[in-house]
């Protein structure tokens, strides 16, 4: 009798254990370093999107949990988190990295183990292994330096263009395809200019520049960089058109620079407006109530990627395991909040949105493509 | 061209008296302590965020941008509480070290400024604070170059703070006294001068200049972040070197000396190779300046001729 | 009946002991989950650096904060000597040469005008110059591809066999590492070594007395940029990406840090702050915000208790080794 109440007793705890458990997806990014704004946001983003998928019942009853991971941009801890979440069973897909330059040596360790990846880095050269367990739902560099020299080319008919980048990998990589599709379209770069990621005073770039005369101005990098760029070049009297990249798509760029410098800036992005897609406008009220300030530029990104992965987990059906959810993973197709999601081959998105606004007062209006 | 050469000349004095001012932070603790105070690039950016809180608060007491009377007493201010953030310092992390080697005084500062750093960082903000512009905005042509009424403050300002304390150091008692140890402690301390004076002064006065160049410097760009000490805070000490470390005009000098030659290197170099080498050469530059004049001559502008022996006063370790 | 000194039983049980212990290691740690292995590599390689910056600074008395400009040398030669980059791909075994040969000469061109430098100005000259190869490598971008790095470098082949995983690394890193202390721990008790300890002494006393201080300087120099640069190629080899991020002056404080928490000179001390810095923010993980933070207070705290390192001077090789039983 005693024996078979054991035997019970165990079946029943060893099989209520699995109902219990959490899933688990990983996420590394900078967290303490200059970037820590970024990373930090970045994460909460995905954290939102969690919280809706556990409050709508999370996956077959288990809870997600976000284990959040620290990589101070720094690929040394990229590979250790990466080997620490994939020894790690309970994880079971990550959203890492942040920085093109981690993610590079962090992808060889998560394709070992069969991790399924998604991730928020732009640079071309991070799909370029061709791992089937990564995926990439943003745009890359390619589209991002691409669109706005096709735009100055074709709709503001500009001949000369001076290029700024602030030599690190994503300023550096956009310039850089600016720059050839701005050449391969028939434009002169009058001057490609590198500063460093942490100056403040452009005044010697920028003196330079107003000698050049160009028609438009491309600064590729981060904020704070962009926004004290552009407020400098205004203030030298210079007025050729500004292009910047996504890390300027925030109200920050406006407060830095100044409204009446800032007027006219172009910045790509790959999310339509705001107040276009109602799912970015409660995105950004859920985002200010849950943690008390504007979401950050890559929040809206952060929430995606989670959202992606969340998805796939649906469809992965009763057994969540890791090669189950690269398989979902792989078979994207899913309405998301910055557009459709449906990935390539090498786990490129299809569909690659990239949209172009204007600066206009205290705001951001869309410019291009008109009709999205 | 001149209005070209004119405005990066403006530009270059600006900085310049930023880095002036802060270099003085430098020259006199070492001049005194033998110490490299990496903590003081710290001091720079906490008197920003210092100005930063106290221009706020002004602004929501009185529901405007602030008068001339009120930001006079809010550099005052800020002064003062780094000045005192200084001294507390020195006293805590750097005065048990007094005796010891040449490399623990050096750790220790390093690890005050990454502990500063990080205190902002965590409990202060993450993200950069936009510095409200406390100046007029008015501009001036001067052959063909723009120059702003905040250019011309910063730069007279930072003259008029250097000659104040040039006087205090040579007409004073104290002043007289901070430049005795410096010369020599020992024998100071021989002549019946407590040395911890002179001492807590230094680390109240450099580093308060630091913290108005601090609010200078956020004023002028609009922005203070708590990471915004290092880079500044490294050519500073590069300009110090350069006029002289020790040296209180030496400071001055090398200041506004760097200034013109990481902006005009920055300006002209990719002009003179046709892009080879661009701008971001800056930083190389500037390091490379440090490099030449230490190996060359590393008294610098004003410095006491260094010989070999006059190196060494201290074991290393 | 009482032992001798010197006996042979004394020595033979020391052997035996340290084979053990290498064997055990050897066998054991490629089990342990890949996570622990990975950051038992890290700490490996940065018990080579400290070796190397260990001979400069601990032995010979010469500050050296900008070491990271070796580490940077080595790594970056086996990304351009075997990837994409170039399309050359040198074997492993000779680019570890290669990679450390040009780091030695690095720092014997390092050395060379500094000579006449002491204290304060060696250490800022030093580490300008660490800054100065960091920015190169982050503007050379013909050469180095600047900030986006040398990703897909080639997977080092060694004997015939792949080095692939971190379990791989640690059968290399286990002895290299080893082999590389015990060198230093002769070089430190040869006639160079002694000649090191004088000059950390008194300089001039040194030269008083007939020793060569240049030659012996830059030596110094060169002998643990040379260290220095292995460490950067077999990181090159384990990470197969490399920028400049990871050689930033940072970096250069980390492996100080190492040396001070094991007590200037002590290779022993040294392999223990390695295990310190390296493992204890792993542990912290949760923390991580705060590791910065953490760090500032321990270098303030460590420096103000020891300043002449945590690990006492006793627990030195000579102590491990009597300890061992060899006489």
């Amino acid at each position: 009798m005693r024996i078979a109440l054991t035997i019970a007793a165990l079946a029943g705890i060893t099989a209520a254990a699995p109902a219990l458990a959490d899933i688990k997806i990983g996420t590394a990014g900078p967290l303490s370093n200059a970037e820590a704004l970024f990373g930090n946001t970045w994460q909460n983003g995905m954290q939102l999107a969690i919280n809706e998928a556990n409050a709508a019942g999370g996956i077959n009853g288990q809870k997600l949990v976000l284990v959040r991971q620290d990589d101070q941009g720094d690929p040394k801890q990229g590979t250790l988190l990466a080997q620490k979440f994939c020894d790690d069973d309970s994880i079971v897909a990550v959203i890492a990295d942040f920085n093109s330059g981690v993610t590079i040596p962090s992808s060889d360790v998560y394709n070992r183990c069969g991790m399924p990846q998604v991730t928020n880095s732009s640079n071309p050269k991070v799909t370029a292994a061709g791992y089937q367990n990564l995926f990439r739902p943003i745009a890359n560099d390619f589209m991002q330096g691409g669109a706005p020299a096709e735009y100055a080319l074709e709709t503001l008919h500009a001949k000369t263009a001076a290029i700024v980048h602030d030599k690190q990998a994503f300023g550096e990589g956009v310039a850089t395809v600016f720059r050839s599709d701005f050449e391969k379209g028939g434009g002169k770069v009058t001057s490609y200019s590198g500063v460093a990621a942490t100056d403040v005073d452009f005044s010697a770039v920028i003196t330079q520049i107003k000698t050049e005369n160009p028609d438009v101005v491309y600064y590729g990098g981060t904020m704070p960089g962009v926004g004290l760029f552009l407020k400098q070049l205004r203030e030298l009297g210079i007025k050729s058109r500004f292009f910047a990249a996504d890390p300027a798509f925030l109200p920050d760029l406006i407060t830095t620079a100044g409204p009446a410098n800032a007027a006219g800036a172009m910045v790509s992005f790959q999310a339509p407006p705001y107040d276009s897609n109602p799912k970015l406008v409660k995105f950004r009220q859920d985002y200010k109530k849950a943690f008390n300030e504007e979401p950050g530029p890559y929040s809206a990104y952060g929430y995606n990627e989670a959202a992606i992965i969340i998805e796939a987990m649906k469809k992965a059906g009763a057994k969540v395991t890791r090669e189950n959810i690269v398989k979902g993973l792989r078979d994207t197709k899913f309405d998301g909040m910055m557009g459709p999601v449906e990935f390539d081959a090498k786990g490129e998105l299809k569909q690659p949105s990239l949209y172009l606004y204007k600066v206009d007062g205290n705001g951001f209006v869309l410019e291009w493509p008109k009709s999205s | 061209m001149t209005g070209f050469l004119v405005q990066q000349l403006v530009n270059a004095l600006t900085i310049g008296a930023i880095y002036a001012l802060i270099a003085l932070g430098y020259t006199m603790v070492y001049g005194v302590l033998r110490l490299i105070n990496f903590a003081h690039s710290e001091m720079f950016m906490v008197g920003g965020h210092v100005g930063f809180f106290l221009l706020a608060a002004a602004a929501s007491l009185t529901g405007g941008p602030a008068s001339v009377l009120v930001v006079f007493a809010i550099f005052v201010a800020t002064f003062i509480a780094v000045g005192l953030l200084g001294v507390g310092i020195e006293a805590t992390a750097y005065r048990p070290l007094r005796g010891a080697s040449r490399l623990a005084p050096m750790l220790s500062a390093l690890g005050v400024a990454i502990i500063l750093q990080n205190v902002v960082m965590l409990f202060v903000s993450r993200r950069p604070l936009p510095f409200p512009a406390f100046m007029l905005s008015m501009s001036f042509d001067v052959f063909g170059a723009v120059v702003t009424l905040n250019q011309i403050f910063i730069v007279l300002f930072a003259i008029a703070l250097m000659v104040g304390l040039g006087w205090f150091v040579n007409a004073t008692t104290l002043g007289i006294k901070i430049r005795a140890v410096s010369e020599n402690m020992r024998t100071a301390q021989l002549l019946g001068i407590n040395v911890n004076t002179p001492i807590s002064l230094i680390f109240f006065i450099g580093p308060g200049l630091g913290a108005l160049a601090g609010i200078l410097y956020a004023g002028y760009y609009g922005i203070v972040v708590f990471s915004m000490g290092f880079i500044v805070g490294l050519k500073a000490f590069i300009a110090a070197i350069l006029g002289g470390i020790g040296s209180i005009p030496g400071a001055m000098l090398g200041g506004f000396a760097l200034g013109i030659l990481e902006t005009f290197g920055g300006g002209l170099l990719p002009r003179l190779t046709h892009g080879a080498i661009g701008s971001e050469y800056r930083d190389i530059f500037a390091f490379s300046v440090l490099v030449l004049v230490l190996i060359f001559r590393p008294a610098g502008f004003f410095g006491e001729s260094v010989t070999e022996e006059g190196m060494v006063y201290k074991r290393d370790f | 009946m009482r032992r001798q000194a010197g006996t042979r039983t004394g020595r033979l049980r020391a052997v035996a002991i340290v084979a053990l212990v290498v064997a055990g290691l050897t066998y054991l740690v490629p089990g342990l989950p890949t996570y622990y292995v990975r950051v038992i590599d890290m700490v490996l390689i940065y018990v080579l650096l400290a070796a190397g910056l260990n001979m400069v600074v601990g032995y010979a008395g010469l500050l050296d904060l900008g070491f990271v400009a070796f580490y940077a040398i080595g790594a970056y030669s086996y990304a351009i000597l075997a990837s994409g980059q170039f399309d050359i791909h040198l074997p492993f075994a000779l680019v570890l040469f290669i990679g450390g040969g040009l780091a030695g000469i690095a720092g014997v061109l390092l050395g060379i005008p500094v000579l006449r430098l002491r204290g304060d100005y060696l250490a800022i000259v030093t580490l300008g110059f660490g800054e100065i190869v960091r920015l190169l490598m982050n503007n050379l971008t013909w050469m180095t591809n600047g900030p986006q790095g040398v990703s897909r470098i080639d997977e080092p082949f060694l004997f015939g066999a792949g080095l692939n995983t971190p379990q791989d690394f640690f059968r290399l890193l286990l002895p290299l590492v080893l082999v590389a202390l015990t060198l230093a721990w002769r070089l430190e008790r040869s006639i160079l070594g002694l000649g090191w300890a004088a000059i950390r002494e008194d300089q001039d006393a040194a030269r008083g007395i007939g020793i060569n201080t240049t030659i012996a300087k830059l030596l110094a120099f060169g002998l643990s940029a040379t260290l220095g640069g292995f460490a950067g190629v077999i990181f090159a080899g384990l990470q197969r990406f490399v920028d400049p991020v990871s050689f930033s002056f940072w970096e250069s404080l980390t492996i100080v840090l190492i040396i001070v928490i094991g007590g200037l000179g002590n290779l022993v001390g040294i392999v223990v702050g390695a295990a310190v810095l390296i493992v204890v923010p792993e542990l912290l993980r949760e923390y991580s915000e705060y590791r910065m933070l953490l760090y500032g207070c321990a270098l303030v705290v460590i420096i103000l208790l020891r300043p002449r390192g945590l690990i006492d001077r006793r627990y030195n090789p000579a102590w491990l080794i009597r300890k061992l039983g060899w006489r």
